[in-house]
């Protein structure tokens, strides 16, 4: 079933004026639920512009997002998808559980309700005893999970994550990519993931899409070809390093251009 | 403790000043003697300078033993009419601060909602307090007839402009991905108003209430002038100013029944925001 579909989106910042930019043209892609696709892509190349599209956080100069056959507008509205940011993004006078239930008070869901909720996806992400701390009480890899349990809070049916785990450092990502892979496929949520990393892309995702730069451009659709379940092992499989050359190779093309 | 460092350190520097104030008066006020003794201690200090004479600058135990003398012929002790007096001028200066605070919140808010609102009224805002306030505060006594109310007001003009540039700064300081975030989850404007640029604010607008705090006291002081209300600190001010020759130690004290006032309103708003921002990492 389609989740997503994007139909000849394009995005102009400025659009008129000498510093015009054309960060998106002519983007063209339909997602099915229940896959992890990422997202790849030279710096500048508008994958945060796409995100921002879809999620109706700025809208397309043209074309047409819909999520579930509904208009992104809609589905904001609905709170059909939860949003992941490369910071954190945390309220910094509330704290851990109130961060979490954040989504689900804006909502209007019944306060006992909710905060069993956050309890339970706290634990999930493996923050258990943390509800009461503040967010500066808590290191960078755990704010991070505390934005992706306060992204789950709502029950997503889109997960739109943008660098989520850009500011962290190797052990800590690959670490939180294993859970990240566990939480995707106990629920029922698509996600659609914003990356730099072309070994997390590829540990993570069913699909990953290439996007070239000036004008941002999709340049290639991959299918990851790996089992659905990943775990420490995937990354010795012969399989995952062809398919990160290959992943290498199309990115060095959008980098020159195509 | 934190705090019991600074009460040290503002009475460390509080003597200092003392010390200062005396030995200058040591070096070139007045010559003394203490009669009634048979030693007859004297001192002749080595220069006159007219700052420090008697007049000018009245020993500090004269200051403070003036507190507990007659504040005139036949009159109640000069502690009780500056308590008085301090308690009337606190009630105005209260008042035109929770009036210039409601004020300065809610234009703040305003001008961080309508931009255009913002750019067109900001600078009158601004242009306001150019104006000086001992020309304002006759014309407001003519309009309002003279009364605390009045004081007030005037005390308000002086309070509402520090708060309002700091709503507005502190309503505008969360980053726009905290707002973009607010919006994913479909939030209202009353929504994010409430639940994220409020609370980013409040450290703003403690500092500016701080600033107001002592303002409205100065404020209430100045709108007592003109008004002729002589039931409070100002009144007491002119009054004393005008018997200076013959008492100049009750002008001093005062003008530190003033700054007393001016102290533990400022102290009461700390105190607030201490509690309120008990939780803040920004120390
Ligand atoms: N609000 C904006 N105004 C003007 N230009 C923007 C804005 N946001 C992004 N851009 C431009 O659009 C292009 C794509 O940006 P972005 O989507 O952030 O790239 P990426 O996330 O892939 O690094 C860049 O050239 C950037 O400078
Ligand atoms: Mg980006």
């Amino acid at each position: 079933m389609t989740i997503l579909s994007i139909n000849n989106v394009s995005k102009r910042f400025n659009a008129g004026s000498s510093n015009e930019t054309v960060a998106l043209q002519n983007i063209n892609l339909t997602i099915e639920s229940d896959e992890f696709v990422s997202i790849i892509g030279p710096s500048g190349c508008g994958k945060s512009t796409l995100l921002r599209v879809i999620g109706d956080l700025i809208a397309p100069s043209e074309g047409k997002v819909s999520i579930h056959g509904k208009s992104a507008a809609q589905s904001r509205l609905d709170q059909d998808y939860g949003m992941v940011f490369q910071a954190p993004v945390l309220l910094e006078w509330r704290r851990i559980l109130p961060n979490v239930v954040l989504p689900m008070e804006l909502a209007g869901i019944p306060k006992p309700e909710r905060e069993k909720t956050a309890r339970n996806l706290l634990a999930q992400v493996g923050l258990k005893g943390f509800e009461r701390h503040y967010p500066w009480q808590l290191s960078g890899g755990m704010q991070q999970r505390v934005a992706i349990a306060r992204a789950l809070a709502i029950r997503p049916k889109l997960l739109l994550m943008d660098e989520p785990f850009g500011a962290l450092d190797e052990m800590t990502r690959e670490r939180m990519n294993l859970q990240l892979h566990d939480i995707w496929r106990e629920s029922d949520t698509t996600v659609l993931f914003v990356t730099h990393s072309i070994s997390e892309a590829v540990f993570l995702s069913t699909k990953i899409i290439v996007m070239s730069a000036r004008p941002g451009q999709i340049l290639e659709v991959i299918d990851i070809d790996l089992p659905r379940q990943r775990d420490d092992s995937t990354r010795e499989d012969v399989r995952f390093f062809e398919q990160e050359r290959a992943v290498r190779e199309w990115l060095r093309r959008a980098e020159s251009g195509g | 403790m934190k705090i019991g460092r600074q009460i040290l350190s503002f009475f460390i520097v509080l003597l200092l000043l003392g010390v200062a104030w005396e030995l200058f008066k040591w070096f070139g006020g007045d010559p003394w003697r203490v009669t009634n003794n048979p030693f007859g201690i004297e001192h002749n200090p080595p220069f006159r300078i007219k700052q420090a004479s008697d007049l000018n600058l009245p020993h500090i135990w004269e200051i403070i033993s003036a507190f507990g003398k007659e504040s005139r012929r036949n009159g109640p002790m000069l502690i009780e009419t500056l308590a008085a007096a301090s308690l009337f001028t606190f009630r105005e200066a209260i008042t035109g601060f929770l009036l210039g605070g409601f004020l300065g919140l809610s234009l703040g808010t305003l001008f961080a909602h309508i931009p255009l609102l913002n750019r067109g009224c900001m600078p009158y805002v601004v242009a306001s307090q150019t104006v000086p306030i001992l020309a304002i505060a006759p014309m407001v006594i003519i309009w309002l007839k003279a009364g605390w109310i009045s004081v007030a007001i005037i005390s308000a003009y002086l309070t509402f402009f520090p708060v309002t540039i700091n709503t507005l700064r502190g309503l505008l300081s969360p980053d726009p991905t905290t707002i973009e975030l607010m919006r994913s989850y479909a939030a209202s404007w009353w929504a994010i108003l409430w639940k994220v640029r409020f609370p980013a604010a409040l450290p703003y607008i403690f500092t500016a209430f701080k600033v107001s705090a002592t303002a409205s006291v100065v404020g209430a002081i100045i709108g007592e002038l003109p008004s002729g209300i002589r039931d409070g600190l100002g009144g007491a001010i002119l009054n004393f100013n005008s018997y200076y020759i013959t008492g100049p130690e009750r002008l001093w004290a005062a003008i530190i029944a003033s700054s007393l006032v001016g102290i533990l309103f400022y102290l009461l708003v700390t105190a607030v925001e201490t509690i309120v921002l008990r939780n803040r990492k920004t120390k």
